[in-house]
């Protein structure tokens, strides 16, 4: 499984949008900060799928000032293997 | 609750994520139990810029599966961008090197030969007979000579990506041990300009603020920085900043627009090498309205001004050298304040708009904010100003403002010079790995410092060189004329990175007299114009050092094992040593001076000395008990990094040390520490130095004291506008700038090795104003050749693009080793700090 998690960084006034325009990508769940300009996203994707090229496609996004990465996963195991019960 | 692995990851993520934005999400709770899942998690420095964020990287069987933003990082406060994200994966290419090659024909080595696995022991036997001939050849050129006009046919380009020790380790090994001061690093490419302007400002290297400018500021202003794509990270900050702070600004100067110029208050494009003007205008400006500081002016700073046309450190013979009447001076000489001010009156706001093209009211923006004395102003910059053949000068201007102001040296207020490297500072500048310089800001010219690092080293009397070896550009200079023979190249791509690859670079290193070694991870331009390839084991694989922009000195442990023969930087410089007898280094009248050293190798001389090996082998082990492996140690049987750290220190923090300032901890405390900030006094780090009540040195009752200078002054420097060494004319009529994109670092050695970073940006494209391509029949999307005087290459044209560029001016990134960008380029330097202008030169563009 290949997931990470990101911030994305919009002028607050523009933050719903940008928001809304972000969960068009494929992948992508926004999880909240709309009223502080500061988005908590998602991407989820297999092995081979290029995270990258949809994060650079945030900074193309009207309204998005930067696109900062928090946290990554790439391991191999299977996604959805129960670990916790 | 059952939890599958995907929702457990992904809350963390999430959970991570809101942490570091500070943003509450209801029911997302912290989960902490990434470690039920096996992985082991520390803190490491991120392999890229010179930002220096923490990441801490998970390991799991030996492999690096994961990586989060350390958020307890200072620097990064949880966050790391899209490259730090990828540092994972960065060590996984499939085609990293894991063995040595050396070219070879019938069984032997031969300079038109294949390259053929060998052994270590093949390897360095190789390449030491031929440095051993090369060591014969000064010898005799040496007969007789004294020491501050020795010369060396060895050299060595190491690098600002190597770690504190193994910068220290090959300075040593070329100072100390062969007597030559032909070792220089990639750093000169980028920030020789910066290093040059802090010492002649302020007598002694780096910024005197720190990232904590970045919350403190009222006002930021980028002179030829792209902050938003090189350090996304102090970006972030710098957004937080200005979008939460009542009346924050920010300018940007730029040749061309970038995404900077999309939070930007005031974004200016500015002509080619008229920065200097602007600066000079803005000086003018605080002038013609009595907005200076007088007495800031008074207590701390002395005027100057420095020797003008000085040429464009090219070939002596190149026409522009011959025309210069003080090619390359820099010598200063005192002025009064009167005078200054008269050197700067011709700037008016017309004079700088005209050389410009600047619109009135945006110059007069900008300088209202440096005037202002209620705005708190940082200035950044990176390769835009030191990529300069007058990059010393214009660094020097900007100073000028700010001391003019006294806007320096406390909290939001000061220049601040951005790193591209992640050890640019705590290795290439601070350990002596430039042709000039000895560890701690000490220089071979100085008779006393090299006394002083002779005693440290245990060397007798007269051993260090006192001539200033060959510079970055030089040294491929030197090579194509033979008079460099021998050259190994780590931890960069220089065959790729310097200028003028078809008439200087490549005829050089494949020159019949040469034999040219490069030490890489992955089979790089470099590697493949090399005679003998190492494989280096990278980053997390050895126990590192670096040392950031802001002075900050951190360290990590070795977190996986090098693959297969693979050796790191360190190993390698240290068992190389051993391959050299005292007797095939030094002439014999200096080892009767020493005659304990008869008969050893260089490696007992240099590491075996006490000092370098005096903590035994041990177990590394991290507050949770988790055991890390340290390869080198295993390998010499003591612990070489803490023992080269701590012979380092002699040079900056023992009792008699000769530049004071450069101030460490003892090495165990870092281990523990999110990096601290030098000079480290008492185990205190220094935010803001020569400002009394932040920095040690500065007592109380004395302000402000710039104390790297005997004076305690700081030296506003007057120079003029002049202009570049190439501008556009009728054949050639545009302006071709290089540079970088954020995906890719530098040459790309590393991330083009990321199929996800690799497909985000596969080629290199050119950015030119539509008007432009349409001059020239071109639309977006078509293949270009670019050409000037001396090569071309083929990229596609983009128009529209991130980077908008304005009319008469194109800007292409040189990360692609398909489009060797610097065949393009003109290896004109700034005289006075030897960096090449990787930014202006003169490019025809017709349809490929």
């Amino acid at each position: 499984m290949n997931l990470c998690s990101a911030i994305v960084h919009a002028k607050p006034e523009k933050a719903v949008l940008v928001s809304d325009r972000l969960k068009t990508f494929s992948g992508v769940e926004v999880h909240g900060g709309q009223k502080e300009g500061k988005l908590i996203v998602t991407i989820e994707g297999t092995e081979d799928d290029a995270l990258a090229d949809t994060l650079t496609k945030f900074n193309d996004v009207d309204g998005v000032i930067s696109t900062v990465m928090i946290y990554h996963y790439c391991g191999e195991e299977a996604a959805n293997e129960e670990v916790l019960q | 609750m059952k939890l599958t692995r995907r929702d457990f990851v992904k809350s963390n993520a999430v959970a991570a994520a809101a942490a570091v934005a500070g943003v509450t999400l209801p029911g997302v709770k912290t989960a902490t139990a990434a470690d039920a899942d096996g992985i082991r998690w520390d803190k490491i420095a991120c392999r890229f810029c010179g930002t220096g964020c923490s990441v801490l990287v998970g390991v799991k069987d030996g492999q690096m599966v994961a990586s989060q933003g350390d958020p307890d990082a200072p620097v990064n406060k949880g966050l790391n961008c899209i490259k730090g994200y990828f540092l994972p994966k960065i060590m996984y290419g499939k085609d990293r090197l894991t063995q040595p090659l050396l070219r070879k024909k019938d069984g032997k080595y031969a300079k038109e030969g294949k390259f053929e696995p060998v052994s270590w022991d093949e390897a360095f036997q190789v390449m030491a007979d031929h440095w051993k001939k090369a060591i014969n050849k000064s010898f005799e050129e040496n007969a007789g000579k004294p020491v501050n006009e020795m010369t060396s046919r060895v050299g060595m380009f190491g690098s600002g990506q190597w770690t504190v020790w193994e910068g220290y380790a090959a300075s040593k090994f070329m100072k100390a041990g062969l007597r030559s001061n032909n070792l220089d690093p990639n750093a000169r490419h980028c920030m020789a300009s910066a290093v040059g302007a802090f010492i002649r400002a302020f007598g002694i290297d780096e910024p005197m603020g720190c990232y904590d400018d970045l919350e403190h500021a009222d006002a930021f202003v980028l002179w030829g920085a792209n902050m938003a794509e090189m350090h996304p990270i102090l970006w972030s900050r710098l957004t937080d900043t200005r979008l939460t702070k009542e009346g924050c600004e920010v300018h940007v100067l730029s040749t061309y627009e970038h995404r900077c110029f999309e939070l930007a208050d005031n974004g200016m494009v500015f002509t080619p090498q008229s920065d200097l003007a602007i600066a000079n205008y803005i000086a003018n400006y605080i002038i013609q309205n009595k907005a200076y500081n007088q007495s800031f002016i008074d207590k701390h700073v002395n005027f100057t001004k420095t020797p003008t046309d000085i040429g464009y450190g090219l070939r002596p013979e190149h026409p522009l050298e011959k025309a210069a009447k003080n090619a390359a001076k820099g010598k200063l000489s005192p002025i009064t304040f009167e005078e200054y001010a008269e050197s700067v009156a011709p700037y008016t706001l017309d004079k700088a708009h005209e050389l410009s093209g600047v619109p009135k009211d945006q110059l007069e923006r900008l300088a209202k904010v440096f005037a202002d004395p209620n705005k708190k102003v940082v200035s950044y910059w990176t390769m835009g100003m030191n990529q300069h053949t007058r990059g010393v000068w214009i660094n020097g201007l900007v100073y000028n403002i700010h001391l003019l102001m006294g806007k320096i040296s406390e909290p939001g207020n000061g220049p601040f010079s951005l790193t591209g490297q992640p050890s640019a500072c705590g290795t290439a500048r601070e350990v002596g790995t430039f042709c000039h310089r000895l560890p701690a800001d000490l220089v071979v010219a100085k008779p006393e410092h090299r006394a002083f690092s002779e005693k440290v080293w245990q060397l007798p009397e007269g051993t260090l060189n006192g001539k200033i070896g060959y510079h970055a550009v030089l040294m491929h200079r030197m090579l194509k004329d033979s008079k460099l023979n021998t050259f190994w190249v780590m931890c960069n791509n220089n065959m790729q990175a310097a200028a003028n690859m078809n008439e200087e670079s490549y005829p050089g290193w494949r020159n019949p007299d040469n034999f040219i070694t490069v030490s890489d991870p992955y089979p790089t331009v470099s590697a493949q114009a090399a005679d003998l390839i190492l494989p280096t084991s990278m980053w997390a694989e050895k126990e590192g050092a670096y040392g950031n922009a802001e002075r900050r000195t951190q360290f990590w442990r070795q977190q996986v094992k090098g693959p297969g023969e693979s050796r790191s930087d360190l190993w390698q410089i240290m068992e190389f040593a051993k391959y050299f007898k005292m007797e095939e280094v030094w002439p014999g009248d200096l080892l009767d001076k020493a005659p304990q050293y008869k008969g050893k190798t260089l490696f007992e001389v240099l590491y075996e000395n006490g000092q370098v090996n005096k903590f035994a082998a041990q177990e590394v082990k991290d507050s949770d008990g988790n055991v890390y492996e340290n390869d080198e140690m295993a390998l010499f049987g003591f612990y070489p990094q803490k023992g080269l750290f701590e012979e380092y220190r002699l040079f900056n923090s023992a009792p008699d040390i000769i530049k004071k300032g450069h101030e460490m901890a003892e090495y165990d405390v870092y281990h523990k520490a999110r990096g601290l900030r030098w000079p480290v006094i008492d185990g205190k780090e220094t935010l803001w130095r020569f400002r009394e009540g932040y920095d040690p040195h500065v007592a109380a009752g004395e302000d402000v004291k710039f104390y790297g200078n005997p004076d305690g002054k700081a030296n506003i420097i007057t120079a003029p506008f002049e202009p570049a060494a190439e501008s556009p004319d009728k054949e050639y009529d545009l302006w071709l700038c290089t540079g970088r994109v954020l995906e890719h670092w530098h040459s790309g050695s590393m991330t083009r090795r990321v199929p996800e970073l690799y497909r985000a940006v596969p080629d290199a494209v050119v950015y030119m104003h539509a008007n432009d391509a349409k001059k020239r029949r071109l639309r977006d999307g078509q293949m270009a050749k670019l050409q000037t005087r001396r090569g071309e290459v083929v990229a596609r044209v983009e128009t529209r693009g991130r980077n908008r560029v304005p009319e008469g001016l194109v800007f292409i990134p040189w990360f692609d080793a398909h489009r060797l960008v610097n065949k393009l380029t003109l290896d004109a330097t700034d005289p006075l700090s030897k960096e090449t202008d990787y930014k202006k030169c003169a490019v025809k563009i017709v349809k490929a």
